[in-house]
């Protein structure tokens, strides 16, 4: 199980993994199958993946975090991918992976704002 | 070895360097034992050798003012006997090596040109010559195998001579691309959360390279959303210069930036299309003005005109 | 030819060895003082050709090389595996082909990060890929 290396936090509809350390493929799979199975046990409409402590991004791992983004798309979830470095991004571009069809954010923060999600505000109303 | 460490990394030279230029040279044992055995004969007339060495070059304007200073002069005599000791000396070691370098770097740091250093080479061997005749009358051949050894030797000094100079040249070379490549790629935020990365001149794939990075770093420093990038000063476009700018959007993109390209020229524009480069993942506009609307409206941001300019505001004032 | 100035040997046995292998890679090229982002450029490539070893032959091993050439050194990476090797070498170094069902960006990608790349393989013998980036 993946849960150590990329936890999975729900915030209100949106469901938040952020990855701790670099991933095995077996832990990508196993994110994608957790995500998968929560979007549907709590109808989550958004999707946010950090990424921001990984220093590499090769083929698999961008096939995976596309699969992921097409699955809950299917669920009626929307996943933003958040925090891929700059030296990433460009080894990306380099490598022929460009995520198409994924949304992306520069972090978690940009990515909250983006899906309207303020968490201060919620609070405070109540 | 300490010493040998302290020199530019890149004129350090190899064991293995050595061996393989002497072999191109066919520098061989045979000719150390030749060099060492007219050590004698070097030290006898290496006085007269570098008097007529040094009248030879106070007879030209070109490499008389190096030596203007007359205790300069005294020094440099000492070490260009020095020198022409060390080559019938044997031993032509690494620390011959170094010490042939450190002499070419020395030459080159005065700046005496290159055709003076070959000049003053082919004098030396044309006097050596002349006492070799004198010295082997009889013996023609012994003076040519000692004249053969001789020249292999130095042919190698000044290998190693005009690589320093190469060198030399090539690092200040490199210095300036780095600086002129770092003048002609700035970021500009020029709002929260807007970038400008105006790019001005060729784009080769090395400052295509630097440009993209640069611009990554500062999506993430600078927190942007939008980035203009405006190639109104970019005369011309390759497949490659064009894929590059691809890659850059798409880079972008990977960090949640949104660009936005300004200012392709017409003739530019044709060559993308002719080139069959994917247009469709660039946002493209016609000028910078409406680059940094475009990104202004993207952001959520009106520019209203409150009052009339300054200028004009002047002279309707009371 | 290259002179080897430094040389690390990673055996692929199993999917944990590919972090491994990406960590090694940064470390020993990082000696030579390449920048930060082609640091990341090797540490892709190098993921990519051990997964391939790992996708097609299962295991075999990595070899991370220092080299000089001339006045340039550089960081040489040799992916060797003896696994059923590739019958088309054309067409795997075409991008979007694979017989494995992932992308098949894996080997013209990797060219794409590098300086130079050599693929070699024999059917039934074995694969090897050898690629070199130089320090800029």
């Amino acid at each position: 199980m993946n849960r150590s290396r990329a936890p999975i936090l729900k915030l209100g509809e949106t469901l938040i993994a952020s990855v701790q350390e670099a991933l095995m493929d077996a832990d990508l799979v196993g994110l994608r199958d957790e995500l998968v199975a929560e979007v549907k046990k709590y109808r989550a409409t958004c999707v946010i993946i950090d990424v921001t402590v990984l220093d590499v991004l090769d083929s698999f791992a961008a096939r995976t975090l596309r699969h992921i983004a097409q699955m809950t798309q299917l669920l009626g979830a929307r996943t933003v991918i958040v925090g891929i470095q700059p030296d990433v991004a460009f080894a990306m571009v380099q490598l022929g992976l460009t995520l198409e069809g994924t949304e992306t954010a520069l972090d978690l923060e940009d990515a909250l704002s983006r899906l309207k999600i303020r968490v201060g505000r919620e609070r405070s109303a109540q | 070895m300490a010493n040998h460490e302290t020199l530019p990394a890149e004129t350090s030279i190899s064991r293995e360097e050595v061996l393989r230029r002497k072999a191109f040279l066919e520098f061989t044992e045979d000719d150390v034992a030749v060099l060492e055995g007219v050590n004698d004969l070097a030290t006898q007339y290496a006085e007269s050798m570098i008097e007529d060495f040094y009248k030879h070059l106070m007879a030209f304007e070109e490499t008389r003012t190096f030596f203007a200073d007359p205790e300069l002069l005294r020094h440099v005599k000492e070490m260009q006997k020095a020198y022409f000791m060390r080559l019938t000396q044997g031993h032509y070691d690494q620390e011959y090596v170094a010490n042939r370098i450190r002499i070419g770097q020395v030459h080159e740091h005065v700046g005496l040109p290159v055709k003076s250093y070959f000049g003053m080479y082919c004098f030396y061997l044309r006097a050596v010559l002349k006492r070799l005749r004198e010295e082997y009358g009889e013996a023609p051949e012994q003076a040519f195998a000692i004249f053969n050894s001789l020249m292999k030797l130095t042919f190698f000094d000044i290998g190693l001579a005009i690589d320093t100079y190469i060198e030399s040249r090539e690092r200040t070379i490199e210095g300036q691309q780095e600086a002129i490549r770092e003048l002609s790629t700035p970021v500009l935020l020029l709002r929260p959360g807007l970038l400008l990365l105006p790019i001005i001149g060729l784009i080769d794939t090395r400052r295509a390279r630097q440009l993209t990075e640069q611009l990554l770093r500062s999506v993430r420093t600078n927190r942007a959303a939008v980035v203009v990038i405006d190639v109104t000063g970019v005369p011309s476009v390759d497949t490659k210069v064009a894929n590059h700018l691809v890659q850059t959007v798409e880079a972008a993109r990977l960090m949640g930036a949104v660009s936005i390209v300004s200012g392709i020229a017409p003739d530019i524009a044709q060559t993308m299309v002719r080139l069959g480069i994917d247009l469709r993942r660039i946002r493209t506009v016609g000028d910078l003005q409406s680059g940094i609307e475009e990104a202004e409206r993207l952001l959520g941001y009106r520019v209203v005109k409150e009052r009339p300019a300054d200028g004009q505001g002047e002279k309707e004032g009371p | 030819m290259n002179a080897v100035l430094n040389e690390l040997n990673v055996p692929i046995r199993s999917e944990a060895d590919l972090v491994t292998a990406r960590l090694r890679g940064r470390e020993i090229a990082s000696t030579l003082k390449f920048s930060s982002s082609e640091l990341t450029l090797i540490a892709t490539a190098i993921s990519e050709v051990t997964r391939n070893i790992l996708s097609y032959a299962g295991s075999g091993d990595l070899d991370l090389r220092l080299v000089r050439q001339g006045q340039k050194v550089g960081i040489s990476i040799v992916a060797r595996d003896r696994g059923p090797g590739i019958a088309d070498l054309f067409s795997a170094m075409q991008d979007g082909y694979s017989t494995s069902g992932s992308l098949g960006l894996g080997l013209p990608g990797s060219k794409r990060l590098m300086d130079e790349f050599d693929l070699a393989s024999e059917v039934g013998k074995g694969t090897t890929v050898t690629m070199t980036k130089w320090k800029m």
